[in-house]
């Protein structure tokens, strides 16, 4: 009776919409080069989630496994998640320091529209890894994940030693 | 929501589970299992399934690696959910390995430290060019890797003992004048601690020296210590004035160390001795913060840190290290090769960049002064005089060991410390770089056009290999010239540059022959050309 009305798409609340991805990232739905679930169980707003992307053939990423951090906050998906990588990686649209994802380098999540997924997103920096500006980019060696050292903070540490 | 934690402990969690495996390729199978089983066992099962065996497989479940000692239940998989597989290569043996490393440090007697030093020398140089670090090695930039030296001294704890036991580290340890005149030569130092008077203290103070030097030697001493320092600045740094105090350090004290010790200053590089064995890093840096416009140590603490836009050269490029449009544009001495083997296996170290391909720039000076001073002197004397050391170093290159295997007298001269003497005499290493100099200018006259312009001073990527294999024809007779085979086939012409090539990832001989013939044997020509042909 009162659907006449509602001419404007249907707004899919914030919690169905991240249970609608967990579900497809626990049944491998979609791209099968890219991986992604929920860190805590427990946690009710489902805000911290960890993704990996597997590096594409025919590039310097290729048989690589990169992890990431995605923090959907309370405005997801009408604001974009903050992805941060946990593996180090040279690419032109993440920060070397922090391992974030530049928004104002990364289209998707600097032109966001409240369609995309993570899965999106995980999938658009699968891609951004074969561009020809970042496909032949010279990587740190493997097996430093979670090792971000921080310079300051160790020469801080000799200087007071 | 996941849903397995609450089954981990119970009944459910033993039962047969269908779990879909994903392969990269996009092929997909399914597997029975039991979710309370480990996922190496795990693993085995998948084996049977596929071609990839159990050690080469990395899964993949919501994003996680899963690790081979968790049950599937921990990580909270349930029935038909789907687990991603990747190839990885196969872990290396962990039993064989340090007893690998061991074993020349063992057979080394403990009254000669210069060998487990040379062996440490040799460990990084390798451990530089295998870990892909493109020239970033310990000879490569000049300055360590901290995660490869912490990697060699973890494998070989005894070893930063035996360098601190050597006569040389105890003569320094016991002139503190020497060790605060080191410091103050560099003119970025000499500034911070005229700013900063404490600092002056501490180096005046020869029972820090000594006790600081005592922790190096000393691990345990260390952890101690770095876990004394963490839990004081925490302590520090909880309270608000603390954290200013901390950050108002950090400015003013940390930060232009960091800047000593790794750059030049804003206008000179040259000012900064340091500067000079960061070859390219330093570079680098200055292009950064041209590009990203940070300049200031306030302002890096301050704002956010800005990302880095530019994307990191191409570590097989003609001019590798060289920042392209940098604010000021570095010396051409600046350009490093990343061939491996250069002396003992020690990764990049390019002979034009050591001692200043064009024109004998700044390089050649510094190396002089490095070879002058009495410290590097005394320690010369130490090795040259203990045959057993030099005839480590000799061995360590295959070039120079098959050049003193085909010349007996060329052993006995070295092994000579009068000629020694004279080889390492001031007046001898000038001539030495000049000759260096006027070869070099030679060898970049017969270059092609093309390879001309690929190099911008003309003197090409002539490193260490090519003169060796100028001068290992001696032996057998040849004159110093190149020689000319016109009649050897490809395979046997460019026996060595193939190897490199297949190190390097190129299996395809017969394109890497190709490539090789077009670019007259030069590797890193070879390299850009094929690397052309794959991306087109």
């Amino acid at each position: 009776m009162g659907s006449e009305g509602s001419s404007g798409p249907v707004v899919v609340p914030r919690n169905f919409r991240l249970l609608e991805e967990l579900e497809r990232g626990e049944k491998g739905i979609g791209d099968g080069t890219v991986s992604y679930g929920m860190d805590d169980a427990d946690d009710i707003f489902m805000r911290s989630w960890t993704g990996t992307i597997i590096g594409p053939p025919n590039t310097v990423h290729e048989g690589r496994i990169y992890q990431l951090k995605l923090f959907c906050d309370t405005d997801y998906p009408d604001k974009p998640p903050t992805v941060r990588f946990q593996t180090r990686i040279n690419m032109t649209c993440v920060n070397q320091e922090t391992g974030l994802v530049e928004p104002s380098l990364f289209p998707m999540l600097g032109k966001w529209e409240r369609e995309h997924t993570m899965e999106d997103i995980l999938t658009s920096l699968k891609r951004e890894m074969s561009t020809p500006q970042n496909r032949r980019l010279y990587q740190p060696h493997e097996g430093n994940e979670d090792q971000r050292v921080e310079q300051k903070g160790v020469s801080l540490r000799c200087v007071i030693m | 929501m996941g849903g397995g934690d609450a089954d981990a402990g119970g009944e459910p969690a033993a039962a047969q589970a269908t779990l879909h495996i994903r392969c990269t390729n996009g092929s997909k199978f399914a597997v029975r299992a039991d979710l309370g089983a480990t996922v190496g066992t795990f693993k085995a099962i998948v084996a049977d399934s596929c071609d990839v065996p159990a050690p080469q497989q990395r899964l993949i479940y919501k994003g996680r690696i899963l690790k081979d000692e968790q049950t599937l239940a921990s990580y909270g998989v349930e029935t038909d959910h789907t687990i991603h597989m990747v190839r990885g290569a196969a872990p290396p043996p962990a039993s064989t390995a340090p007893a690998a490393n061991q074993e020349p440090t063992t057979a080394a007697p403990a009254s000669s430290p210069a060998a487990g030093l040379g062996g440490l020398l040799q460990n990084l140089g390798a451990t530089g060019a295998a870990a892909n670090s493109g020239g970033l090695g310990l000879f490569g930039s000049g300055l360590p890797e901290l995660d490869h030296m912490q990697q060699q001294l973890a494998e070989n704890p005894n070893l930063m003992r035996e360098i601190m036991n050597m006569p040389l580290m105890q003569n320094l340890m016991n002139s503190p004048e020497l060790i605060r005149s080191i410091i103050m030569n560099n003119p970025q130092m000499r500034e911070l601690i005229d700013r900063n008077p404490d600092l002056a203290h501490v180096l005046n103070d020869p029972s820090i020296m000594r006790q600081t030097f005592e922790a190096v030697r000393n691990p345990e001493l260390m952890r101690e210590m770095m876990r004394n320092t963490d839990r004081a600045m925490s302590n520090i740094e909880s309270s608000p004035e603390g954290f200013n105090m901390l950050r108002r350090m950090y400015e003013t004290v940390q930060e232009p160390f960091l800047n000593a010790t790794t750059m030049g200053s804003e206008g000179d590089r040259n000012s900064n001795p340091f500067a000079a064995l960061l070859g390219n890093q330093g570079s680098n840096q200055a292009r950064d913060s041209a590009a990203n416009g940070t300049t200031t140590a306030s302002d890096t603490t301050s704002g956010a840190p800005a990302p880095n836009t530019n994307p990191l050269p191409n570590p097989w490029g003609p001019n590798a290290g060289s920042a392209q449009g940098a604010a000021r544009s570095p010396p051409a001495t600046n350009t490093r090769s990343t061939t491996a083997g250069g002396p003992g296996g020690l990764g990049s170290a390019d002979f034009g960049s050591t001692l200043g391909a064009s024109g004998g720039g700044s390089d050649a000076t510094f190396l002089t002064q490095v070879l002058q001073n009495p410290t590097m002197m005394q320690m010369m004397q130490n090795i040259m005089s203990n045959p057993q050391s030099m005839n480590q170093l000799l061995n360590m290159n295959p070039n120079v060991r098959n050049m003193m295997e085909s010349n007996t007298q060329m052993r006995e001269m070295i092994q000579n410390p009068e000629f020694i003497r004279q080889l390492t005499s001031p007046e001898t290493l000038q001539q030495l770089i000049s000759f260096q100099q006027s070869l070099m200018s030679q060898l970049g006259q017969q270059q092609t056009g093309q390879e001309r312009t690929q190099s911008a001073s003309g003197a090409g990527n002539v490193n260490l290999n090519t003169l060796m294999n100028m001068f290992s024809g001696l032996g057998a007779g040849g004159g110093l010239g190149v020689p000319n085979a016109p009649n050897v086939p490809p395979e046997e012409l460019y026996a060595t540059q193939l190897a490199q090539l297949q190190e390097m990832g190129f299996f395809d001989t017969q394109e890497n022959i190709r490539a090789l013939a077009a670019t007259a044997g030069n590797v890193h020509a070879a390299v850009e050309r094929l690397l052309g042909n794959m991306g087109q």
